[in-house]
């Protein structure tokens, strides 16, 4: 489906049928997994067997099912992953010689009827007939409205050198979409569909996950020396000849995912609320949110914690804790609390960069570096940031489970949102330096934003963006625009949004407009544009101040009403006004400012006019025209204006011309303050090396 | 240059009366850094027509700095090449100051400062640029060969699946510092005695002046590494006190701004101040190790009237 069909369904989206705006007090149960795996770390191959049971969500019958078989994206240099990815993902490579895997299904049965020689690859998305990620099985009888019907499935895995998210590196694995996953089937309404159908898109270079809730029990084989870290809760453990049976149980998920390492140093903590919700932030929540601290303190309840560290970074774990329980306190705050009771944190080796930074549901990987734990890297806070991005997809993607594949943007941007604001509220940011220079997280994902040459929409399915333009739009660009919607409602009337939007998600599939829909009624039409330009069109906006000037009024000349022809008075050369006189001709000067936009999104900006005497002259412009020329006669030159002063529109595309001074400048140059410092740091530079001759 | 001193001493009274040799280098650093400093000049005018004006007169500002290499990236390159050119200037400015100072150290007529330094320096430019570019050659091998090939080595040792920070990863960390630190300190000081062998005259070319630094290091590496040592963490710390006393200090007024250049040159020309204490430590090390012969300087300028005056009190 091209980008434009997809936009084109979402904005017709509003006229369809909505499901009842309830939130869902638990999440629906369609699918359940009974899973039996077994590990063989010296073939790297790994044989699983799963009961599938699924529940026709719909009111129709259903006659085939479509199965992800996601590992198929690794198996060979055809697959549509490798065509797009040309086997490279987020700057790893795939390793020529081991970097391929596979899933293949050795048997697949209901009621003990052979399902697989009627079974088929299908590719939905580009027709790529060498693509092996989605196979769609004819059921024999179709399935009807609420039947649950239950398959057996045996399959082996050839597991790949990690690269992307999934796979071995030495004697670390890990273990994501790994097992035959069933697709959504969507029912009238869900997501605003017209019609019931499947939603199964094929594992593409830059798509992620989409699955329905269920309940999952794992039994996992592995040698006995792994240390196994998984999404559940360890139910029972059995040892026989060398080998480990560990059972797993994890309700209420749609997702599943574990990792295996012998190295690994497990650390336990626990998410308190008692302890771990800070009370300014909860007061500033309560303040913000217009709840009683006692209402939004009630959904919290204790959380286990585990991290799974590599012994090499294990002192860091600490880092990877203080996150995430800022996160507990912070999501709790404004979106909802954490409903599940534990939480394991995956700390992949460093050659194992693919691993890194990986969302599941009550399982996620971090990722850092020995070199983070020590001065003066040590005050680069990517550790916590992955912890915070990735455990916040506990909520978007998670608990708020946007289809990853359509909306890329509703995962990764709205995930990049709160991470940078917990960054920057709890860190200053996503880097401190020695010598109080930092980066802002938001700066960070502004810069990205408004410099690029943008072609794409955020509601862009992932595999449909234009080279490049996959991850900006979906993280940055999607974060700044949410920030920009933020920063022109302002906090209260966001965080109110915000939150309900949340509440009212859990445990569902929200669409593109059922978040733009939240902030609606408070915008009151104001942020049309801004969704229409940014969320389906590449829009940009830029604010300028093009041009100040402050002169002296001119006295009356010319013909009055009287027609009597008035003349200016002379200057008086040399002569000193008599003191009355000065008063009574005390200067005024004229003074114009013309204010801009260029691009397509006009948003309410305010803009300051400050004068010589130090008074300031603040108005709000709606920012529809496409320039505003202000223009006053006042009893002072006027000094500068500026627009924007607040830095409330997120999205201007230079802020740089955003103030102008008329005239000469006065007082102190930050030029030279800047150029001073840049001096020195070249001399500096250049002094240092004189230690080395 | 009484010569019961040590070389540490002699170097630290050095470092304090021979303060005008360290302003003429200090003065070459200024010189170096004026194709950056001009370059800086268009760079950041728009600094003071735009809206980050009062900001980053108050001090840090992320977003300020971000959008600025977003919105000037062409201008940033520009400057940035200008501070290339600043470092091809300083390294040719101090091999011949550097020179010009330590014979000044050495004849002991410390006036005219500027003129005699460059003078004195500019007769054994050839020659000192011939050994540096020896410096860079052996520098380059031995970092090859100690540092960068067992680090290589290593690697290969452990193989393709070691696990990251393993033992002998971390053993090569150390060792690559270790080393790289016995390297700089070796090439360093044989260039640096090379260049006192040219400058008292005892060779006559670099391949002379090496063999005789080899001489006079021989039997006293670790004096002469510790001398190495001391200086260089001396510097550091003068250098990192500095910058932290410059960054602390964050003007706001146009007096403040000047009063951050007049700081944070002075911690320079005091920086300046042990890399003359190092020469001459250096060069009383040498001379305990061979004494040195009559120094016939290349320009002997006579000292003008007011600083007989001077020099006689
Ligand atoms: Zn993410």
């Amino acid at each position: 489906m091209s980008s434009r069909v997809l936009a084109a369904a979402a904005v017709l989206g509003l006229f369809l049928p909505v499901l009842p705006a309830q939130a869902l007090p638990a999440p629906r149960k369609i699918v359940d997994y009974d899973i039996r795996a077994t590990l063989d770390d010296s073939r790297r191959e790994l044989k699983g067997h799963e009961t599938l049971r699924w529940t026709n969500p719909s009111d129709v019958p259903v006659a085939e099912l479509k199965l992800h078989l996601y590992w198929n994206a690794f198996r060979n240099n055809r697959s549509t992953f490798f065509r797009e990815s040309g086997g490279r993902l987020r700057g790893d490579q795939a390793d020529e010689a081991e970097g391929f895997g596979s899933i293949d299904l050795t048997s697949m049965t209901r009621d003990g009827a052979d399902l697989l020689p009627a079974a088929r690859f299908e590719s939905p998305d580009d027709g790529n007939r060498d693509d092996r990620t989605v196979l769609s099985v004819p059921l024999g009888s179709p399935v009807a409205p609420g039947e649950t019907i239950a398959l057996e499935i045996a399959w082996t895995s050839r597991i790949p050198r990690v690269f992307a998210r999934a796979g071995y590196v030495r004697d670390f694995y890990m273990f994501g979409q790994w097992y035959p996953k069933v697709a959504v089937f969507e029912p009238r309404g869900r997501r605003r569909r017209a019609e019931p159908g499947w939603n199964a898109h094929q594992y593409h270079a830059n798509s992620e996950f989409y699955a329905d809730w269920g309940d999952y029990r794992v039994a996992l084989t592995v040698p006995e020396r792994y240390v196994v870290a998984s999404a559940g809760a360890l139910v029972k453990e059995s040892r026989e000849g060398g080998r480990k049976t560990l059972v797993f149980e994890q309700a209420s998920v749609h997702d599943f995912a574990w990792s295996a390492d012998p190295r690994f140093v497990v650390r336990e903590d626990l998410f308190d609320p008692e302890k771990d919700l800070p009370a300014g932030e909860l007061a500033r929540a309560a303040k913000l949110l217009g709840r009683s601290e006692a209402d939004l303190r009630a959904g919290f309840r204790p959380v286990k914690l585990r991290y799974y560290m590599q012994p090499d970074h294990a002192g860091q774990w600490t880092r990877y804790a203080d996150a995430q329980k800022w996160a507990l306190a912070w999501f709790g705050l404004y979106a909802f609390p954490y409903p599940y009771a534990q939480s394991s944190c995956v700390d992949p080796p460093e050659d194992g960069t693919g691993a890194m930074g990986m969302e599941y549901q009550t399982i996620f990987t971090g990722g850092t570096m020995r070199a983070l734990g020590n001065w003066p890297l040590n005050g680069i806070r990517e550790p916590e940031m992955i912890v915070i991005h990735e455990f916040g997809h506990g909520w978007w993607y998670g608990l708020v489970a946007s289809n990853e594949f359509e909306e890329s943007w509703m995962d990764e941007g709205i995930n990049s949102f709160t991470e940078y604001e917990m960054m920057d509220r709890r860190y200053g940011g996503i880097a401190r330096f020695p010598l109080g220079a930092r980066i802002g997280s938001f700066d960070l994902g502004r810069i990205q934003t408004i410099r690029a040459r943008e072609v794409d929409r955020l509601a862009t399915p992932s595999w449909g963006f234009a080279p490049d333009a996959y991850g900006r739009n979906s993280y940055a660009r999607a974060a700044t625009a949410i920030d920009q919607i933020r920063r022109t409602l302002g906090e209260e009337a966001f965080w109110r949004a915000f939150r309900a939007w949340a509440e009212r998600w859990r445990f569902d599939h929200p669409t593109t407009e059922d978040f733009l829909d939240a902030f609606r009624p408070a915008a009151e039409g104001k942020l049309e544009t801004l969704f229409r330009e940014t969320w389906y069109g590449n829009g940009t906006t830029d604010y300028a101040v093009t041009r100040v000037s402050s002169t002296e009024a001119r006295p009356f000349e010319g013909y009055d009403d009287e027609g009597n022809r008035v003349t200016a008075p002379k200057k008086a050369s040399g002569r000193k006004p008599p003191p009355g006189e000065k008063a009574r001709a005390a200067k005024r000067y004229e003074s114009v400012a013309l204010v801009s936009r260029t691009g397509t999104i006009p948003l309410p900006v305010t803009i300051v006019l400050s004068f010589e005497n130090g008074s300031t002259w603040r108005t709000t412009w709606d920012g529809k025209a496409p320039w505003l020329r202000l223009r006053t006669t006042y009893g002072s030159r006027l000094a500068r204006a500026e627009v924007d002063p607040d830095r409330r529109i997120v999205l201007d595309a230079n802020p740089w011309n955003n103030a102008r001074y008329a005239g000469e400048k006065q007082g102190p140059s930050a030029a030279a303050k800047v150029r001073a410092y840049a001096l020195h740091g070249v001399q500096i530079l250049l002094s240092s090396l004189w230690l080395l001759r | 240059m009484p010569p019961r001193l040590s070389p540490l001493t002699t170097g630290l009274s050095a470092a304090i009366t021979h303060r005008r040799l360290a302003g003429v280098l200090w003065l070459g650093l200024v010189f170096s850094a004026l194709p950056a400093w001009v370059a800086f000049g268009p760079l950041f005018a728009p600094i003071d027509q735009g809206p980050f004006r009062e900001s980053l007169l108050r001090g840090w500002d992320s977003w300020a700095f971000l959008s600025f290499l977003g919105v000037f990236p062409r201008e940033t390159g520009i400057a940035f090449a200008a501070v290339g050119t600043s470092l091809v200037l300083s390294v040719l400015l101090d091999l011949l100051l550097t020179t010009g100072a330590v014979r000044v150290l050495l004849s002991g007529l410390p006036r005219p400062a500027l003129r005699r330094t460059v003078a004195e320096g500019a007769a054994l430019f050839r020659p000192v640029v011939w050994a540096f570019a020896r410096y860079t050659v052996s520098l380059a091998f031995w970092i090859g060969l100690l540092v960068a090939g067992p680090v290589f080595l290593l690697g290969k040792i452990a193989g393709k699946d070691a696990a990251p920070n393993g033992a002998l990863a971390t053993f090569g960390l150390v060792w690559a510092v270790v080393a790289s630190l016995a390297v700089a300190a070796n090439v360093n000081l044989r260039f640096s005695l090379a260049r006192i062998a040219l400058a008292t005259g005892q060779a006559a070319n670099a391949r002379g002046a090496y063999r005789a630094a080899k001489k006079v290091l021989r039997e006293a590496r670790p004096h002469a590494a510790g001398l190495w040592l001391f200086w260089l963490v001396l510097g550091l710390a003068i250098q990192a006190a500095f910058t932290a006393l410059g960054v602390a200090m964050n003007p706001a007024t146009s007096a403040g701004i000047a009063a951050l250049v007049v700081v944070r040159q002075l911690g320079f020309w005091i920086f300046a101040m042990t890399r003359i204490g190092y020469q001459a430590s250096l060069l009383r090390f040498a001379e305990l190790k061979r004494p040195l012969p009559p120094l016939p300087l290349a320009h002997p300028f006579p000292p003008a009237p007011e600083e007989e005056a001077s020099t006689a009190a």
